[in-house]
């Protein structure tokens, strides 16, 4: 940052032109005035000396900027170890919402990547991954010159993204510059909306199910203050010997920022906010990467006051910046309360500062106080009119943007009597695109129960339900495997090409008509998951008559022959059941059921008759026999 | 007359133009040669053109006269060049210019001390185009483009006794040209005669050329609108015959009026307005209150775009860094000693007196202010003008929100007039000893008469005016002249520059004799 002047001598310099006897200027004179050009000052090449910045940069403000990309599942192993070795136990986040005594105040920042082919001031193309410094207008780099031409097909999701947090869209808005230095952005300024936002006065309404916190109660709703699109920052890559590379393809990239009201007083309420404007950004096509991917980054602005008094202003606020997980913002927010709670507690007073968090940490640190925070200078941008929204325009994104995902839920619920919890994953899974799948499942079992009432055979549609969200993630060898990895081929329209709609409709039909087991249900859904249907076999009824797996179910007579056959050599366990006790000993029975299952044709079993013959063989024979009957 | 450029030779004009080389020679002409005759206005053949350090060429470097970006090349050519070129211009060379174009008097270069042509080079050549203005005067170039923040072409022209030509914002596009304050920026154009800007600008269609690339390059929509309600585009005919003062006002606002005017420059104005009268035109008395707070409003508004604009100069992507000295360390600033040793004085000034009117402290009391006055001086000038503003609506005036100072006409209001007459600078050009010597706030006053209308957005003309001369005084008979100022409403510019072609030849002996140079007999 520039020398910082006393505003006395600034004013006397600036309007009487007297220098002090020392500065930047002075020691300029004595400079001869040498135009050498500097070969050596390439983009990437300069010394390591040059690169070394300290930890106060202001970048963090600036969405997402990643010294160093490390995958998030590392960070939370390494955190896990970390737990393990120092043989710490945290409070757990559920009991620790609220402290005696005391309110915490909360407001989140939210800058989250729009989902849109082109940069916000030029033609260059949005990128995720490529090749490093090959989508770059000059306009990016600041070439002198070039100058911005906002690009209007970047309104499009951000104004989705608006209206599904139910924002009052302004007429007109206008864009400002905000200055810092930082070399991941070339033009010395970030260009934002900070007078006038394209959006004000949203809401966002959380309930129960999204995971708020219990003290919460049934939902709540939080204020959005205003939402501004903006432009994100080059990304640097952090290098050995503190050498940095900078990748300018993200610089420019439309972001917006979601400011909402300091109106959450409990942290896991601020975590549920946060995943729920990812769900939210995403069901409306306004964004594409979520946190894990750092498309999504959240700042924190955390205050205490005693609650003895309601009518006290709020506490001093500290802001932590740079949050990249849900678990972050809520472990971030709960270190930051109990901070400035032991401060106020022995006397001391909270200081306006800018703080960090770095997960799996138990406190928050201080990266910068107010005497270190820079002044932006927002001036209005010279080059960029103001944009003009048309309310057709609005009118026509409101009427096309579909159901959203609370919507969606809510049917769920009601339709097909999922539980809150279900009906949540299910339209969050793969970002929306497993709901849609899961709808496609139903059409085809209403088809083949031929009948379209969904109460006829609900639990069919439940089971549907149940599989997508429950046997579909046992596919996967490795349960760590995170999502991301885990691709199904799902896509928009509700395909699935691992597992497509019409064999998984046949397996849930002849499960849900007895025609089959579960056992072999879901064996012939890893079958299909693993390419053998149709590599292998024609179709799902194919694998069944060729393998013989249909359910005709054993006799009464072959049941008990296979139950005799279990018991043998296990008189210690049906002794068990000559004993009188409080409770029947179920667990042993189902031991034995488990004996008759690996023992017999399983896929002509029923665990429910083997179970009734094996209870009526012990009443009725064995233990007679064991007592000498 | 003589048109070196001062001792004539390589060196010299190297140090004010930076020519493009050729294998083996330089591509100009030979400086000792007499001023060519010019090609008729309308004529056919290669015209010269010299274009200010600050916008983009290709095959020159652009280095804005500053040290920051010494050796800088854009990687893509200006609109504004490529249309020239389009016309039939050969870029012959790159002109010098106050650094970034922040200064009056071209001293303020990395590079060089710009001076006004013999036998006038102890004078200044006036900035920031000086480098232009001298290339036009001195003969090396038929046409030269200079960009105008706040009288940057219109200085120049005024201390060399040339023509310079700031159109309507949003005229001509600015992509490729280097920004210094993007809302008071345009591109000008300097010419020994009116009508070689007339000609290129209105005649051969420049201002109906939209940029897409210029987010505020007037759209064709808007074009069409305004010219629409002018008069002068469709109808242009490069002579003067047909063009008649006749029915015309001209307006002599008061408060220029100021004391700091040398009273020859007073006198030549005075001498203009007769003349004007002459051949027919109206000239009255004319009232702009918020002039003397234009130039504060200015003086605050450019350097607050300044030192944003500025900002990108970081020495990593281009121009110059500094790799010497120890700034870089771990608990320093990547670019405090590429900007402390690249930038001069002036434009560090600047910077920092930006950077201070936009701190969140002063910002209320100076930059909102500023805009406000902004406001202000615009309706002042569209409370004059008989027409319309095209890009605003249509305003009444309370006649109890005027100040007491304006006249009024009839009992509806104030005298409306076509354009208004002021002299360009307060005094003819001054000594370069002098013009070291003074202080910032000095030189800010010299443009005080070019301000306002770059503040407004709207086209001004400077063309030479004839000022009394003391036979006595040797330095009188060299400064014999001034510069005059024509400002009309936006968009009037074809009439601006129809009106100054009429008489330019009439306050000036020199225009007289290069009309008649170069026109022949059409000049009446």
């Amino acid at each position: 940052m520039m020398v910082r002047f006393r505003p006395t001598i600034l004013r006397q310099y600036l309007l009487q032109g007297q220098l002090p006897t020392t500065g930047c200027l002075r020691s300029q004179a004595r400079l001869p005035c040498i135009a050498a050009r500097n070969r050596g000052a390439y983009l990437l090449s300069y010394a390591p000396v040059r690169a070394i910045h300290s930890e106060s940069t202001p970048t963090a403000s600036n969405g997402p900027a990643d010294p160093a990309f490390v995958p998030l599942r590392k960070l939370l192993k390494d955190e896990a170890k970390k737990q393990k070795l120092s043989g710490k136990k945290k409070k757990k986040n559920a009991n620790n919402q609220v402290v005696e005594g005391w309110e915490l105040t909360v407001g989140i920042e939210i800058h989250a990547q729009l989902n849109t082919a082109k940069k916000l001031f030029s033609g260059a193309t949005t990128s995720f991954n490529d090749h490093p410094n090959t989508h770059v207008a000059y306009f990016d780099l600041a070439i002198p010159g070039s100058q911005p031409v906002f690009q209007k097909e970047t309104l499009i999701p951000a104004l989705r993204a608006a209206l599904a947090l139910n924002c009052d869209i302004q007429q007109v808005s206008t864009f400002d510059r905000k200055h810092y230095f930082h070399w991941d952005q070339p033009s010395g300024y970030q260009i934002t909306q900070y007078y006038e936002p394209f959006a004000r006065n949203g809401v966002i309404t959380l309930q129960a199910r999204d995971g708020i916190a219990v003290e919460d109660g049934e939902g709540i709703s939080v204020g959005i203050k205003q939402i501004q699109m903006e432009q994100d920052t080059a990304k640097t890559l952090a290098q050995l010997d503190n050498v940095h590379w900078v990748d300018f393809n993200r610089v420019g990239v439309p972001l917006i920022e979601i400011i909402t009201l300091p109106e959450i007083h409990h942290p896991a309420t601020a975590a549920a906010l946060v995943k729920k404007v990812q769900v939210l950004l995403r069901a409306v096509d306004a964004c594409v990467s979520g946190m894990e991917a750092g498309g999504l980054r959240a700042d924190v602005n955390v205050s205490v006051r005693r609650s003895d008094d309601p009518s006290a202003p709020l506490g001093q606020r500290t802001e932590i910046k740079n949050l990249s997980s849900f678990k972050a913002v809520e472990d971030a927010i709960i270190a930051e309360r109990d901070r400035q709670i032991a401060v106020l507690e022995s006397g001391g007073t909270i200081a306006s500062e800018t703080r960090g968090w770095s997960i799996g940490s138990t406190e928050t640190r201080r990266l910068r106080g107010k005497e270190g925070e820079v002044d932006y200078r927002y001036m209005p941008d010279p080059d960029l009119a103001p944009i003009v929204i048309g309310e057709d325009l609005v009118q026509h994104l409101r009427e096309t943007m579909g159901e959203l995902p609370d919507a969606e839920v809510d049917g769920l619920i009601e339709d097909f009597k999922l539980t809150p919890k279900d009906a949540r994953s299910l339209v969050g899974l793969n970002s929306g695109m497993g709901v849609e799948y899961f709808w496609n499942v139903v059409d085809a079992l209403k088809h083949r129960l031929g009948s379209s009432s969904l109460a006829d055979n609900l639990p069919c549609y439940q089971l549907a339900a149940n599989w997508i969200l429950h046997e579909f993630g046992k596919l996967w060898f490795d349960e760590h495997e995170d999502d991301a990895a885990r691709d199904f081929g799902f896509t928009e329209d509700g395909q699935c090409a691992r597992v497509p709609v019409d064999h998984l409709a046949d397996i849930l039909f002849f499960l849900y008509r007895s025609q089959i087991t579960s056992r072999i249900a879901k064996e012939i859904l890893w079958a299909v998951f693993r390419g053998r249907v149709p590599a292998e076999y024609a179709s799902v009824r194919d694998v069944i008559d060729t393998e013989d797996l249909w359910f005709r179910e054993l006799s009464d007579a072959e049941y008990a022959a296979l139950a005799d056959e279990a018991v043998k050599g296990q008189e210690s366990v049906v002794r068990v059941f000559m004993e009188k006790q409080e409770k029947y000993p179920q667990g042993k029975l189902m031991f034995l059921v488990g004996r008759m299952m690996r023992l017999g044709p399983e896929e002509r079993i029923d665990p429910r008759s083997a179970e009734r013959v094996m209870r009526e063989r012990i009443e009725e024979r064995y233990i007679p026999r064991l007592r000498g009957e | 007359m003589s048109t070196y450029v001062r001792h004539s030779h390589i060196r010299a004009v190297q140090r004010g133009i930076i020519p493009r080389w050729r294998p083996g020679t330089l591509h100009h002409r030979s400086l000792h040669q007499e001023v060519r005759p010019g090609h008729p206005d309308t004529g056919a053949g290669v015209d010269h053109g010299s274009v200010k350090d600050n916008i983009a060429v290709k095959g020159f470097p652009t280095t804005c006269a500053s040290k920051i970006l010494a050796g800088n090349e854009i990687p893509f050519e200006a609109t504004i060049v490529t249309q020239l070129r389009g016309q039939g211009f050969d870029v012959v060379s790159k002109t010098g210019m106050d650094e970034f174009g922040m200064g009056t008097h071209s001293t303020t270069s990395a590079f060089e001390n710009i001076c006004n042509v013999p036998p006038l080079e102890k004078y200044s050549a006036g900035g920031s185009s000086g480098g232009s203005a001298v290339a036009v005067r001195s003969g090396l170039a038929d046409l030269a483009l200079g960009t105008d923040t706040g009288g940057s072409v219109r200085m120049p022209a005024a201390y060399t006794e040339t023509v310079g030509f700031k159109p309507s914002y949003g005229m001509l596009s600015r992509w490729g040209v280097v920004p210094y304050a993007n809302s008071l920026d345009t591109v000008g154009l300097l010419a020994q005669t009116v009508g070689k800007i007339r000609t290129a600008v209105i005649g051969r269609g420049l201002y109906k050329e939209h940029d897409y690339r210029d987010p505020t390059s007037i759209p064709i929509s808007v074009r069409e609108r305004c010219t629409a309600q002018r008069e002068g585009y469709d109808c242009f005919t490069p002579s003067l015959a047909t063009l008649t003062l006749q029915g015309l006002t001209f307006g002599v606002p008061l408060e220029y009026n100021i004391e700091e005017l040398d009273p020859r420059i007073r006198q030549g104005w005075s001498d203009a307005c007769e003349e004007i009268q002459s051949l027919g035109a109206r000239v009255v008395p004319v009232s702009l209150p918020m002039t003397k707070n234009a130039l504060s409003a200015y003086y605050v508004i450019a350097p607050a775009e300044a030192s944003s604009n500025l900002a990108k100069y970081d020495g990593i992507r281009y121009g110059h860094r500094d790799n010497e000295g120890t700034s870089d360390t771990v608990d320093g600033i990547l670019y405090a000693r590429t900007r402390s040793t690249g930038f001069g004085n002036e434009v560090k000034r600047r910077i920092l007196q930006g950077t201070y009117t936009l701190s969140s402290e002063a910002m209320d009391n100076y930059f909102i202010q500023a805009q406000k006055v902004r406001r202000l001086v615009r309706r002042d000038f569209d409370r004059i003008f008989k027409l319309a503003n095209p890009l605003h609506d249509e305003q009444a005036f309370d006649l109890s929100d005027m100040d007491d100072s304006v006249k009024l006409e009839n009992k509806l209001g104030p005298t409306q007039v076509d354009f208004i007459l002021a002299p360009t600078a307060p005094t003819p050009p001054p000594l370069l000893e002098d013009v070291l010597n003074q202080t910032p706030l000095d030189s800010y006053m010299n443009d005080v008469f070019t301000v306002p209308a770059s503040l407004a957005g709207l086209p001004a003309i400077s063309i030479p005016m004839d000022i009394p001369v003391n036979r006595n005084s040797e330095e009188e008979q060299l400064l014999n002249f001034g510069g005059l100022q024509v400002i009309g409403q936006y968009w009037d510019d074809a009439r601006v520059l129809a009106v100054a072609d009429r008489f330019a030849g009439h306050v000036s002996r020199r225009m007289k004799n290069k009309i008649r140079e170069l026109v022949g007999s059409e000049y009446r």
